[in-house]
């Protein structure tokens, strides 16, 4: 009798837990008080449009499959817990880095975070996590916290491989790093042209940071490493061919170019076999692509 | 509250669903940043690169319409006036008698001359006066209350009658959600050009009732004034959700009713914040905010909007005065709230041109993101709208030419 039950129970629980694609929500009550005030919210893959539309866009271009929102009450408090499911784990990664701003983690919170009294940033396996708390409250952060340990119970602690390890270690600014995969992602913090320049094609990972050097100043490294010789070289010559008209080409070799920004600073893009790196923002002027 | 969406009004530097995947994905993506400031596209898959010129427009009619007196730039083009007191949000209350000064300071370090005579020299006593606002982060960052209430203040006490204000918004929804009621407001009007059912727009009803009526129309299609329209030759998509929320589609953006034929002056308080690397502040609340069917203008023509809707008539000639508002603002995250990239600012801005009180604020807040460690990119692109707006006669896009005041 007893073994039926717990079957049965098992079998509750992973029907919950298909219902939400393997996510599990935390129920109602999850801490004395604190109910849920309407019910789940999902919206998959191009739906998250009508979520965020307006910034759905980034999501899309790492690898989004699904958004499951769910809000909790307790009186006038309110919290929201936004789980969005990523294709993987290195495209959660990649949107939690260019969410998470400067990481200031939690006590508490048994995975990457960053967060303060009015936002949880949360990364676990493929999933990243928002929990958010508009009032912005202190007295909600111990709330916040187990609400943040109940939602991470069922997610599969996968780890992503490691890109952001492709940047070399010195002079790397602690917090820079960040990937990227496609143009939405790559604007963010440079324009070298217009449509995938990169030629990504919503796939290949870019990884970036940010340098302090002794010679070069301050600058960002930019590196993609494509499947072979040859897409690399075909990325380099789109690259070059469709150059952002505000850049202006001062050197080039068979291996790369040098050139100027509209803000008088120079950057570099060499060809390193299967590999394109790109120097952008620095001050002096270097005297090859392979040499910067 | 907790916003209850991001949508709407605050997803224009950006493309939306149907252009992403009508353009192929990351390549329709690419597509809307590609075409920020109208410039042309490529696409590249190692095939020929495919241009998509900028769509046309009838700005040519805004431009050849006789200006007024009160035409923009206004009597202080390029004049910004910047009043801060970090005073006014201690210990996370907000001092509204703090606001209050802090308005009235910058009023007059505008003009140069007392409130009366500064009410003077944008109004008369029979004017009806309308105050944009931004309610799209509600409890987060949308307009705060107490800026409202000091504007309010001042055209009461020159003697404009609470009749003739009407806080107002595209989406009445909004207005309700940040605090603008007429409980709150009582003698004041508050009106929303629209509505639009979030339920349906979310999928969480198939009942359209509250929207569409019998005849296939949105409810609130007569609010918008079919003589008054910003025509680009860009198709809206058809389908029910886009006219839930825009009212129509077509190539047509029309203006509001209230904007045409109601609204005399304008003052235009938007909040201070970012919109990826450009902002979402002056020029882009009043620019997508006085007219319907705006989503297909995203993707390309983006910034120029917020040039071009504002050149006609029902804007040029009567937006007044602007006052942005970063009592508190967000530097990352942006355009829609963010909560830990908000931050207490303490400050207003005053200027009755808003393109050089647009390139103020988007110094000030790139300066910003960078002392906070986000990576920035200061393409000229994200800019080129206030150089256009400068070459039509709209305004200052020139830092060197612009008189930063800070009083």
């Amino acid at each position: 009798m007893l073994k039926r039950k717990i079957l049965a129970a098992c079998a509750a629980a992973l029907a919950v837990a298909s219902l939400n694609g393997g996510i599990d929500i935390p129920p109602g009550g999850f801490t004395p008080g604190w109910e849920k005030s309407e019910g789940l919210r999902e919206f998959p893959g191009s739906r998250l449009f009508d979520y965020i539309d307006g910034g759905a866009e980034l999501f899309l271009e790492f690898g989004f499959k699904r958004l499951s929102l769910q809000r909790y009450k307790k009186g006038e408090d309110e919290l929201l817990l936004e789980i969005y499911e990523m294709e993987s784990p290195e495209a959660a990664l990649g949107i939690y880095l260019m969410k998470c701003g400067g990481e200031t983690p939690i006590k508490g919170v048994d995975a990457r975070n960053s967060g303060e009294p009015a936002q949880f940033t949360i990364l676990k396996g493929r999933s990243f996590i928002h929990i958010n708390n508009s009032s912005g409250r202190e007295k909600l952060l111990p709330v916040m916290v187990e609400l943040t340990r109940r939602a991470l119970i069922g997610i599969p602690d996968e780890r992503a491989a490691n890109l952001v390890g492709r940047l070399p270690g010195q002079g790397l600014k602690p917090g820079s790093a960040c990937l990227f995969r496609g143009p939405v992602g790559l604007q963010a913090f440079y324009t070298l042209g217009e449509g995938d320049i990169l030629d990504q094609r919503g796939i290949l990972f870019g990884v970036a940071g940010s340098y302090e050097d002794p010679q070069s100043g301050h600058f960002t490294l930019i590196l993609i490493d494509y499947p072979d010789d040859i897409r690399a070289m075909a990325a380099y010559q789109n690259l070059a061919g469709h150059l952002d008209p505000y850049l202006r080409v001062l050197k080039t070799d068979e291996k790369g170019l040098v050139f100027e920004d509209f803000q008088k600073k120079f950057g570099t893009i060499s060809l390193r076999g299967a590999r394109l790196e790109l120097k952008v923002g620095l001050s002096s002027k270097p005297p090859s692509p392979s040499r910067p | 509250m907790i916003p209850r969406s991001y949508r709407s009004m605050e997803s224009r530097l950006h493309i939306n669903r149907r252009q992403f995947f009508k353009a192929g994905g990351a390549a329709g993506a690419a597509a809307g940043l590609g075409l920020l400031a109208g410039r042309s596209l490529v696409f590249a898959q190692n095939a020929a690169p495919a241009k998509i010129e900028r769509p046309k427009t009838n700005i040519d009619e805004a431009t050849k319409a006789p200006k007024t007196q009160h035409s923009l730039p206004g009597p202080f083009p390029g004049r910004v006036v910047e009043v801060q007191d970090p005073k006014c949000l201690a210990n996370g209350r907000v001092d509204a008698a703090l606001i209050k000064s802090m308005f009235e300071k910058g009023i007059t370090g505008l003009t140069g001359k007392n409130l009366k005579k500064s009410f003077a020299l944008f109004f008369e006593k029979g004017d009806v006066v309308g105050i944009k606002v931004n309610p799209v982060g509600p409890g987060l960052i949308s307009t705060r209350l107490e800026v409202v209430d000091a504007i309010i203040d001042w055209l009461t006490s020159a003697g404009l009658p609470r009749r003739n204000i009407i806080i107002w918004d595209r989406f009445d929804y909004m207005l309700k959600d940040a605090g603008f009621t007429a409980e709150r407001y009582p003698g004041i009007g508050i009106e929303g050009l629209q509505t639009m059912d979030e339920a349906a727009a979310e999928g969480k009803t198939k009942d359209n009732s509250r929207w569409l009526r019998p005849d296939g129309t949105h409810v609130s299609a007569d609010n918008f004034d079919k003589d008054a329209f910003y025509w680009a030759d860009v198709e809206g998509p058809k389908d029910e959700p886009y006219l839930n929320q825009h009212v129509f589609n077509g190539k047509y953006s029309y203006f509001g009713k209230l904007l045409t034929r109601k609204l005399t002056k304008i003052i235009n308080v938007p909040v201070f914040k970012n919109a990826g690397n450009a902002i979402s502040m002056a020029t882009k609340n009043i620019g997508y905010g006085a007219v319907c069917n705006t989503n297909r203008l995203h993707q390309p023509l983006f910034l120029d909007v917020c040039v071009e809707v504002p050149a006609f008539p029902a804007v040029r000639d009567k937006l007044v005065l602007n006052v942005t508002d970063g009592i508190k603002a967000q530097y990352e995250g942006g355009p829609g709230p963010e909560a830990k990239f908000i931050y207490d600012y303490g400050t207003l801005f005053f200027g009755t041109d808003p393109f050089a009180l647009d390139l103020v604020c988007h110094t000030l807040i790139v300066k910003k993101r960078k002392d906070m460690g986000v990576k920035v990119n200061e393409h000229p692109r994200f800019t080129e709208y206030l150089r256009y707006a400068q070459k039509l006669g709209l305004g200052i896009g020139d830092l060197e030419k612009i008189e930063h005041v800070k009083v």
